[in-house]
């Protein structure tokens, strides 16, 4: 396949053009500082939108609205946890993946067991989840431990930490879904549910995994977004619900399913935190602002889908 | 003894111990809320919670109930308050999610003989009772108090709430004003913080590669810090951020305080309004005459001040003032 049919190459492109236009505004000033804010706030969505982007790739009908809910849960009670002492870290991080393994587990029982279809299923749990979060703290910043807080908004040679993580997760997420059997499996699920079925996959384990892992990517993200932020918020993953599916589509992943991208995902994250800070710069109001960010979307969704149809 | 005979003798009684005024101990008060995702709401709805609680084992009233929508609709939220006249409530407080689409819900509660009281989130109903912020005063507040303190003036960046809310709109126009009046000051740049940290960081991030120096930050409350934060990891000087009484931001301005002198402003509407609203509901179910437009002052700390609103702040939290029954007819008469 020739590079311009990548599907990913139009968010990339796109990050590039309002990465270009916002510093031509400073000629050249704070291109560094937009590069490194870029891959900092970037790196939230891209985690999100990789968990997400493997339950859309489990075909139509397939996402999971429970992710800012279980964002919130896993920020608020590994917080409570670690209640600012030192050297907690990695028990914080070990509660906050218990709450993405709970949450995945609760989402795919009410899918499989009680045949819910999963946006009303993760949906429904999502109150139950944030309900959850309200009544464990109502509401109470508790601010990281220390060492956390640093290691969650510092760098290491010049790239944000929580980029490198974000990295090292698509990295994962990459070898599995190119690498390995598991990742077969997934797309020939995608692709046709009946057809893998008939073929001796195992769809139900496979549905149940990735809707465990969808969580737990949102339980980490929520961990790192609490402690970059000086502490879990209630309202701390309401931006990621249409986030996380945004950065899936723009970076061209198939909304029918049976078709992952993850360097796609990274390149969208990018651009959706560069094109808000394009248009901020630019002074546009946020009714112009939403308008423009809209069509640009829907002008990448239809660049990178007709290159599809023409291959 | 027939029905009649019972309600004539009881209210026989209600009279002899009621005195000139209406009794309410046997009102029931239900507080109508859109939203409890933020330490604000939460804040709000343990203050009414406590009050109320106090309220009905003194006898004054005889319920207090809080109820929160899920989903932050107006629709929604219209269905709650059919619900509470259903249950005959005889009063509700309310914390509208819209100023004009639970309109009609509400006037469905006033022919019903329920009195409504909008607080924070007003209604516009012309038979509901407002206890409003004057947010615009909140504004431009912030620019004047900058102008005390940066007679040379400057380039300043400004934080909005959430896009298409009343009280953004409120507290921008304000700002506006203050800086139409104070033309030493320019806004060089403007961003929406949802009235959230992470989110404030986040935009205030994104655009500040772009920005001259900015030495002053006009902001709504509850982005303060995500502001700080910002333009620390870029690497530029703290300018002067006008905060909004998150114990978060003022915690940040106690260190930086002790760390370098650091002076600022605090300013927002007090989470307590809620416990006001609920005296001026048990005041109109009491028979006083209140008129239907009343202005709760906003609660401000100041450098002075920082020290006790930081004691009394539980951590985490927004400073708080709980309203008493005094307080609510000091409004009133106020209002007069």
């Amino acid at each position: 396949m020739k590079l311009i049919q990548k599907p990913w190459l139009w968010s990339w492109v796109a990050a590039a053009a309002a990465f270009a236009l916002t510093v031509a505004l400073t000629e050249g000033r704070g291109a560094g500082e937009l590069a490194y804010a870029a891959l900092s706030f970037g790196a939230f969505a891209a985690i999100v939108g990789l968990g997400q982007m493997l339950v859309i790739t489990l075909g139509p009908g397939n996402v999971d609205l429970s992710i800012p809910a279980t964002m919130t849960l896993s920020g608020t009670l590994a917080l409570k946890a670690m209640g600012s002492d030192p050297g907690t870290a990695w028990m914080g991080l070990g509660v906050a993946i218990l709450v993405g393994l709970g949450t995945g587990l609760a989402n795919f029982a009410l899918i499989y067991l009680l045949r819910l279809p999963p946006i009303i299923a993760t949906l429904a749990a999502s109150l139950l989840y944030q309900s959850l979060a309200i009544w464990s703290n109502r509401g109470l910043r508790i601010k990281p431990p220390a060492g956390l807080a640093d290691f969650a908004t510092g760098r290491t040679m010049g790239i944000p930490n929580v980029a490198l993580v974000g990295l090292g997760l698509s990295l994962l997420i990459w070898v599995l879904l190119e690498r390995s059997v598991w990742g077969r499996w997934l797309l020939a699920s995608g692709q046709n549910l009946r057809a893998a079925r008939l073929a001796g996959v195992p769809v139900e384990a496979v549905r149940a995994a990735t809707y465990v892992a969808v969580t737990v990517f949102a339980a980490i993200a929520g961990y790192l977004l609490a402690s970059f932020s000086g502490g879990a918020a209630l309202n701390m993953g309401a931006e990621y619900l249409l986030m996380s599916i945004a950065v899936v589509v723009i970076g061209g992943t198939s909304i029918a399913g049976g078709m992952s991208n993850v360097p796609g995902v990274w390149g969208a994250s990018l651009f959706m935190f560069l094109v808000v800070s394009m248009l901020n710069s630019y002074g546009a109001g946020a009714g112009v602002r939403m308008v423009l960010t809209g069509l640009i979307i829907i002008g990448i969704v239809i660049a990178a889908s007709t290159r599809r149809v023409a291959r | 003894m027939t029905k009649t005979q019972m309600l004539l003798g009881a209210a026989g009684l209600a009279m002899i111990a009621g005195g000139a005024m209406a009794d309410t101990s046997g009102k029931r008060i239900a507080l109508s809320n859109n939203y409890a995702g933020n330490s604000w709401r939460q804040a709000m709805l343990q203050t009414f919670e406590e009050v109320g609680a106090q309220a009905v084992e003194a006898g004054v009233v005889g319920a207090a109930d809080a109820y929160t929508t899920s989903e932050n609709q107006a629709t929604e939220q219209a269905a709650q308050l059919q619900n509470m006249i259903l249950q005959g409530y005889d009063a509700i407080i309310l914390n509208a999610a819209s100023p004009t689409a639970l309109n009609g819900a509400v006037e469905e509660a006033c022919n019903a003989g329920v009195t409504v009281v909008s607080f924070d989130g007003i209604v516009t109903a012309p038979c509901a009772w407002r206890i409003a912020v004057d947010f615009k005063a909140m504004g431009k507040e912030q620019v004047e108090y900058l102008a005390t303190r940066l007679p040379e003036g400057g380039n300043l960046l400004e934080i909005r709430g959430l896009a298409g809310v009343f009280v953004d709109d409120e507290i921008h126009a304000g700002i506006e004003e203050g800086v139409a009046e104070n033309s030493q000051f320019e806004i060089v740049g403007s961003v929406h913080g949802d009235w959230a940290q992470d989110v404030a960081q986040k935009a205030v991030a994104g655009v500040l590669p772009s920005l001259p120096d900015v030495v002053g930050v006009v902001t709504q409350g509850g982005d303060g810090y995500g502001a700080a934060q910002a333009f620390k990891a870029a690497g530029r000087d703290t300018p002067l951020i006008v905060l909004g009484n998150r114990q978060d931001e003022m915690q940040w301005w106690a260190d930086q305080r002790d760390a370098n002198g650091y002076e600022t402003l605090s300013l927002s509407i007090a989470p307590g309004v809620a416990s006001l609203a609920f005296w001026v509901a048990q005041q109109i179910l009491d028979g006083a005459e209140v008129p239907k437009d009343l202005t709760v002052p906003f609660l401000k700390v100041t450098q002075d001040t920082l020290d006790e609103a930081l004691e009394t702040t539980p951590e985490g939290s927004v400073a708080n003032t709980v309203y008493s029954l005094d307080d609510a007819k000091a409004v009133i008469s106020g209002a007069m």
